[in-house]
């Protein structure tokens, strides 16, 4: 091929690319507007379910603030440092119930019934659409509250760097993939285990080693919410960066998460080739 | 016309899972369960041209949907091969369903909460469909099926008719070349699937292949030109309806009314096939007589005061193709 001939190329692939990206951002942006209208139709029932996520993982950071107020703690950190841990775990979750946690419950629920075809049938990745279309405005709430829990512990350390609200950017972005890639794995874990809606739970379990300081754990369990399944990237690292606590672990600790990731797509492709719909 | 799909040695075998009933048996289930294979496609083979309206048959289990999930690229075969448009529709997914439509009769594309223009809007968006190409067939089949009044309704308190017309729409406005039905009229009333059939008509007028699966005869009669009928995952018939209707032979149905009952009518090639009365249906071999010959001796033989010549029903030739396959 000639040289022009090889530049035309680039030039094709480059703008079917930016084609491709500007269809995936319209699709998500015309999902948005449907999780909207959807969330305006059952205006009670969505303010209900945000008041019930705020309460449900709101109640966790106060309890924190009682067991200190009654003299116990985890030692060799404040309240507000665990606050701030338990407000940036918050936030993330909320961001994962926001834009791709119903990946989780929306496959279960078509590979439950049979309904699995009808995205499979649209030109687009499967991921992308289910996460788009269960777009939720519901966690708005509790990214609110967290945020809020997340301000009042600021104004009680010491105040960050630039470069450590850098660092604790990038942390927090690499903690909500690790979620997407727990997510994916549920979700995957579904087509092969069907209608077992007790999976996320055994998850959730496992996501809120997350939730605490990682040095009152033992380094078994700080190896494991760290390496095999980096729970600690969640909330333990963002937080670590914005207090000044990161060493040179968490760059040990940043190749496993996106690992998981990646480890959580491949699985959930390569189940959808087992999905085998329901009687007809 | 070309084939625009080829379909050669198409199996799908899966495991499935064998419990009795009762509390004793799901506790043992709960420990043991016995695998049972099951072939719901069975090495089956069959063309369709370009432009056809195809109509796959074949009783409950038969293996009709699992045919078209695999045309579809929904499911994966076990082996053999599909080829639509020059597609294999397991590889290179994305691509190939940008080229097909599919109205699945028992599930639903449209968004329940929001009107079903929005959910064409999201359509728009996934397929690329430029805002002058959405307009121009937005409009052609909005018009073809009526729907303008109510599209802009929430999805939810569409009847099911309405719903479906809509659900065609969904599948067709990225103009595909083929379409694939999966029992498309299924609990609809007689002018709900009229309406549906002339849009067929209409879209394979204008170049579109269909491909149908359906328990429905009318649908079948009123729409295909070649029918595959599949009866425990195994392909037992694959011609034109015409060839279909000759399966018992060329034969028609007579339906009389009497002025006096008869004990019987002596004409060779025809045979009472019900009695009620002065009414008798009689099944009359055209290969043996023609109609003219048999009305002649008919009049002979008895007066009658009313008369209806109709083709043989497809239920009873569908059903003879179904149980030679039995006694086989």
């Amino acid at each position: 091929m000639s040289n022009k001939n090889k530049g035309k190329e680039v030039i094709k692939i480059r703008s079917h690319k930016r084609f491709r990206i500007k269809r995936y951002l319209t699709v998500y942006r015309e999902c948005v507007k449907v999780a909207f209208a959807s969330a305006s139709t059952y205006r009670l029932n969505f303010l209900l379910n945000c008041t019930i996520m705020l309460l449900g993982d709101i109640i966790f950071p106060l309890i924190t603030v009682l067991i200190y107020g009654s003299g116990a703690g985890f030692k060799g950190w404040t309240v507000y440092e665990v606050l701030l841990i338990q407000s940036i775990f918050t936030m993330s979750t909320a961001i994962a119930d926001m834009t791709f946690h119903g990946v989780m419950w929306v496959t279960m629920d078509m590979v439950r019934n049979g309904n699995m075809e009808m995205v499979l049938i649209l030109p687009i990745d499967t991921m992308f659409i289910l996460m788009a279309r269960t777009f939720s405005f519901e966690g708005i709430g509790l990214f609110i509250g967290g945020l809020t829990i997340f301000m009042v512990a600021l104004f009680n350390i010491s105040a960050p760097s630039i470069l450590m609200w850098l660092q604790f950017i990038a942390l927090f972005i690499i903690g909500v993939l690790v979620m997407l890639g727990i997510a994916l794995i549920m979700a995957a874990i579904s087509f092969k285990w069907i209608g077992n809606s007790r999976i996320p739970e055994i998850f959730g379990s496992i996501r809120s080693f997350g939730k605490y300081p990682q040095s009152i754990f033992p380094k078994s369990v700080v190896f494991a919410t760290s390496i095999l399944i980096p729970v600690a990237m969640i909330a333990y690292y963002p937080a670590a960066a914005l207090l000044g606590r990161c060493n040179w672990e968490v760059f040990v600790v940043i190749l496993p998460c996106f690992l998981f990731l990646l480890f959580g797509i491949y699985l959930y492709r390569y189940m959808i080739r087992l999905y085998q719909g329901v009687g007809g | 016309m070309e084939n625009i799909i080829t379909v050669k040695s198409l199996t799908k075998r899966y495991t499935t899972y064998k419990r009795g009933s009762g509390f004793k048996e799901s506790l043992k289930a709960l420990f043991f369960r016995k695998k049972v294979p099951v072939i719901a496609v069975n090495d089956v083979s069959f063309n369709v041209k370009e432009g056809d309206i195809i109509g796959i048959l074949g009783p409950n289990g038969a293996g009709k949907s699992t045919t078209i999930k695999m045309l579809t690229g929904t499911l994966y075969p076990t082996s053999g091969s599909i080829d639509v448009m020059g597609y294999n529709p397991t590889k290179n997914r994305k691509a190939y369903v940008h080229q097909i439509g599919a109205v699945f009769g028992q599930k639903s594309q449209l968004i329940w909460d929001i009107p079903p223009v929005d959910s064409f809007r999201m359509n728009k968006a996934i397929y690329g469909i430029s805002d002058k190409d959405y307009d121009e067939r937005l409009s052609l089949m909005s018009k073809l099926f009526m729907v303008e009044d109510f599209i802009t309704r929430p999805t939810r308190v569409l009847s099911l008719g309405e719903r479906m017309k809509c659900e065609f729409i969904m599948a067709m406005l990225h103009h595909p070349k083929v379409v694939f039905l999966d029992e498309p009229t299924i609990g609809l009333d007689i002018i709900a699937k009229n309406s549906i059939r002339d849009f067929i008509h209409e879209m394979n007028r204008r170049g579109t292949t269909f491909i149908l699966t359906t328990h429905d005869l009318e649908d079948v009669e009123e729409l295909a030109r070649n029918v595959v009928i599949i009866n425990k995952g195994v392909k037992v018939f694959d011609d034109s309806i015409e060839n279909l209707r000759k399966v018992l032979g060329a034969k028609k149905i007579v339906q009389l009314i009497l002025q006096e009952a008869v004990e019987n009518i002596d004409i060779p090639g025809a045979s009472i096939i019900e009695r009620q009365s002065v009414n008798l249906t009689v099944s009359v071999d055209l290969d043996i007589i023609t109609i003219n010959e048999f009305m002649a001796k008919l009049s002979q033989q008895c007066s009658f005061s009313d008369i209806s010549i109709k083709e043989m029903p497809m239920e009873t030739i569908i059903t003879h193709i179904y149980q030679s396959q039995i006694k086989e």
